[in-house]
């Protein structure tokens, strides 16, 4: 390797490296999101973090992850859980059934949140059956409370379980201003989830 | 011997790009920002003062937050007398906040700790300029707020802004500072103590946040009333409006 290359080398480290990879989504279409075959089209620009909260997972934002919040989990395998374990011993987290119910998604995150993130507050608002790109699914709305920052937020969620795998797309941002403010942005990109 | 010289310049390379991305963030960081164009002049607005989010305690050899409750008294009765005194000075008026028998209680409560969510986003991606967010690196602005539901509160009939205090400390305990050390010694960083601070201003027509001072590693231990002098002087350094400050206006 040539020392221009390995300059080279180097300086792609540091500019893809998490300390500098907060990245912009433009407006158009987008593939490959959560290493996964799951694609959309987005009609105004977010921003992509750097934040790794698992193996398939990827989030975006517009004003930080506290504030708004779109989580892509693109195809989480049966036997792993949705988010990467941060105390395997002591809070272990649920994993994906291959067998699972639409119907068991929401327990499955709302089981996940409440041991990753003590969450001591969440409840499961809304359930009805939807379609993400034409397979049968469900679409959730659900609110929780974080015991570290006690900012009271509402989510909504698409997903579907397909051979086996779960693909689940949610947002989620504080009851006060900022949950509407950017609902209708995050509708329009669930809706134009491909996979 | 050259392909010494070429190893060893790949390792200068190496090690000058981990310290760039290592040196970068924390040596960059700002403190505090403002609405651009943002300033206010002494003797022409009604502020007031929301009441102060405090939490203090310690932190755990694993680094977990375990509250104190005396700790927490302490610290709510001293910062409450250095806040009182800080009011004062500020150059406008600045009144307690109080219900005046409405039921605002528990929503204004929710928007203290929304603020606190605000400021955090605030130091993570606008304080660190290599983690800002790309959409917005577009324009220098200060651009950030909690919406105008402030302004429908009868409470705050008859004030022009919010000040919203956070304070947040997390004591190393004997433990969390033996592993600091044995850390160290083992060429591992391990930080003992969390004191987090956010002094914000919020415009309540509009719900802007048009000037923040906010730091992870504030000064003064709140848990002493020299302490709890020094970290609210640190939290309204630069207050907008202040005699003898000057407000900063778009970072």
């Amino acid at each position: 390797m040539s020392r221009t290359a390995f300059a080279a080398l180097a300086l792609l480290a540091v500019v893809s490296s998490p300390c500098l990879a907060n990245s912009l989504v433009g407006a158009g279409p987008q593939s490959g999101i959560a290493k996964s075959r799951m694609s959309a089209t987005t009609a105004g620009e977010w921003n992509k973090l750097s934040l790794r909260e698992g193996k398939n997972v990827e989030v975006w934002t517009l004003d930080g992850d506290a504030l708004n919040k779109v989580t892509f989990f693109g195809g989480v395998p049966a036997g792993a859980p949705l988010l990467r374990e941060r105390d395997k011993k002591n809070r272990p987290l649920p994993t994906v059934a291959a067998n699972m119910l639409v119907t068991d998604i929401p327990t499955l995150l709302e089981t996940t949140y409440r041991s990753q993130f003590a969450v001591n507050q969440m409840t499961i608002d809304t359930q009805v059956p939807a379609l993400l790109d034409g397979h049968n699914g469900i679409r959730f709305t659900y609110s929780f409370t974080k015991a570290d920052d006690e900012v009271r937020r509402k989510g909504e969620a698409v997903g579907a379980m397909i051979n086996g795998q779960l693909y689940l797309v949610s947002y989620e941002a504080p009851v006060i201003y900022f949950f509407d403010k950017d609902i209708e942005k995050f509708r329009a990109l669930a809706a134009s989830i491909k996979l | 011997m050259r392909g010494l010289m070429k190893t060893a310049s790949w390792v200068r390379t190496a090690v000058l790009a981990a310290t760039i991305c290592v040196a970068m963030p924390t040596k960059a960081q700002e403190k505090t920002g403002s609405k651009e164009g943002f300033t206010l002049k002494p003797g022409t607005v009604r502020i007031v003062l929301m009441r102060p989010v405090i939490d203090v305690g310690a932190q755990s050899t694993g680094g977990m937050f375990e509250p104190n409750a005396d700790w927490t008294t302490q610290a709510r009765e001293y910062l409450t007398e250095a806040l009182g005194e800080a009011q004062l000075k500020l150059g406008n008026v600045v009144v307690e906040y109080s219900d005046q028998a409405t039921d605002d209680g528990p929503l204004v409560t929710q928007y203290s700790h929304l603020f606190s969510a605000v400021a955090d986003s605030v130091i993570e991606y606008q304080f660190f300029p290599g983690n800002r967010l790309p959409t917005k690196k577009h324009s220098k602005s200060f651009d950030w707020g909690m919406g105008n539901g402030l302004s429908r509160l009868k409470s705050l009939d008859g004030a022009d802004y919010a000040l919203f205090i956070t304070t947040h400390d997390e004591y190393g305990s004997t433990g969390r500072k033996v592993l600091q050390i044995f850390g160290a010694l083992g060429g591992v960083a391990v930080t003992s103590g969390v004191h987090v601070g956010h002094a914000g201003l919020v415009d309540l027509k509009t719900g802007e946040l048009v000037w923040l001072n906010a730091d992870r590693q504030m000064g003064g231990d709140v848990r002493t009333p020299e302490g709890a002098h020094k970290r609210v002087t640190q939290l309204l350094e630069g207050f907008p409006g202040k005699p003898g400050d000057v407000a900063v206006a778009g970072n």
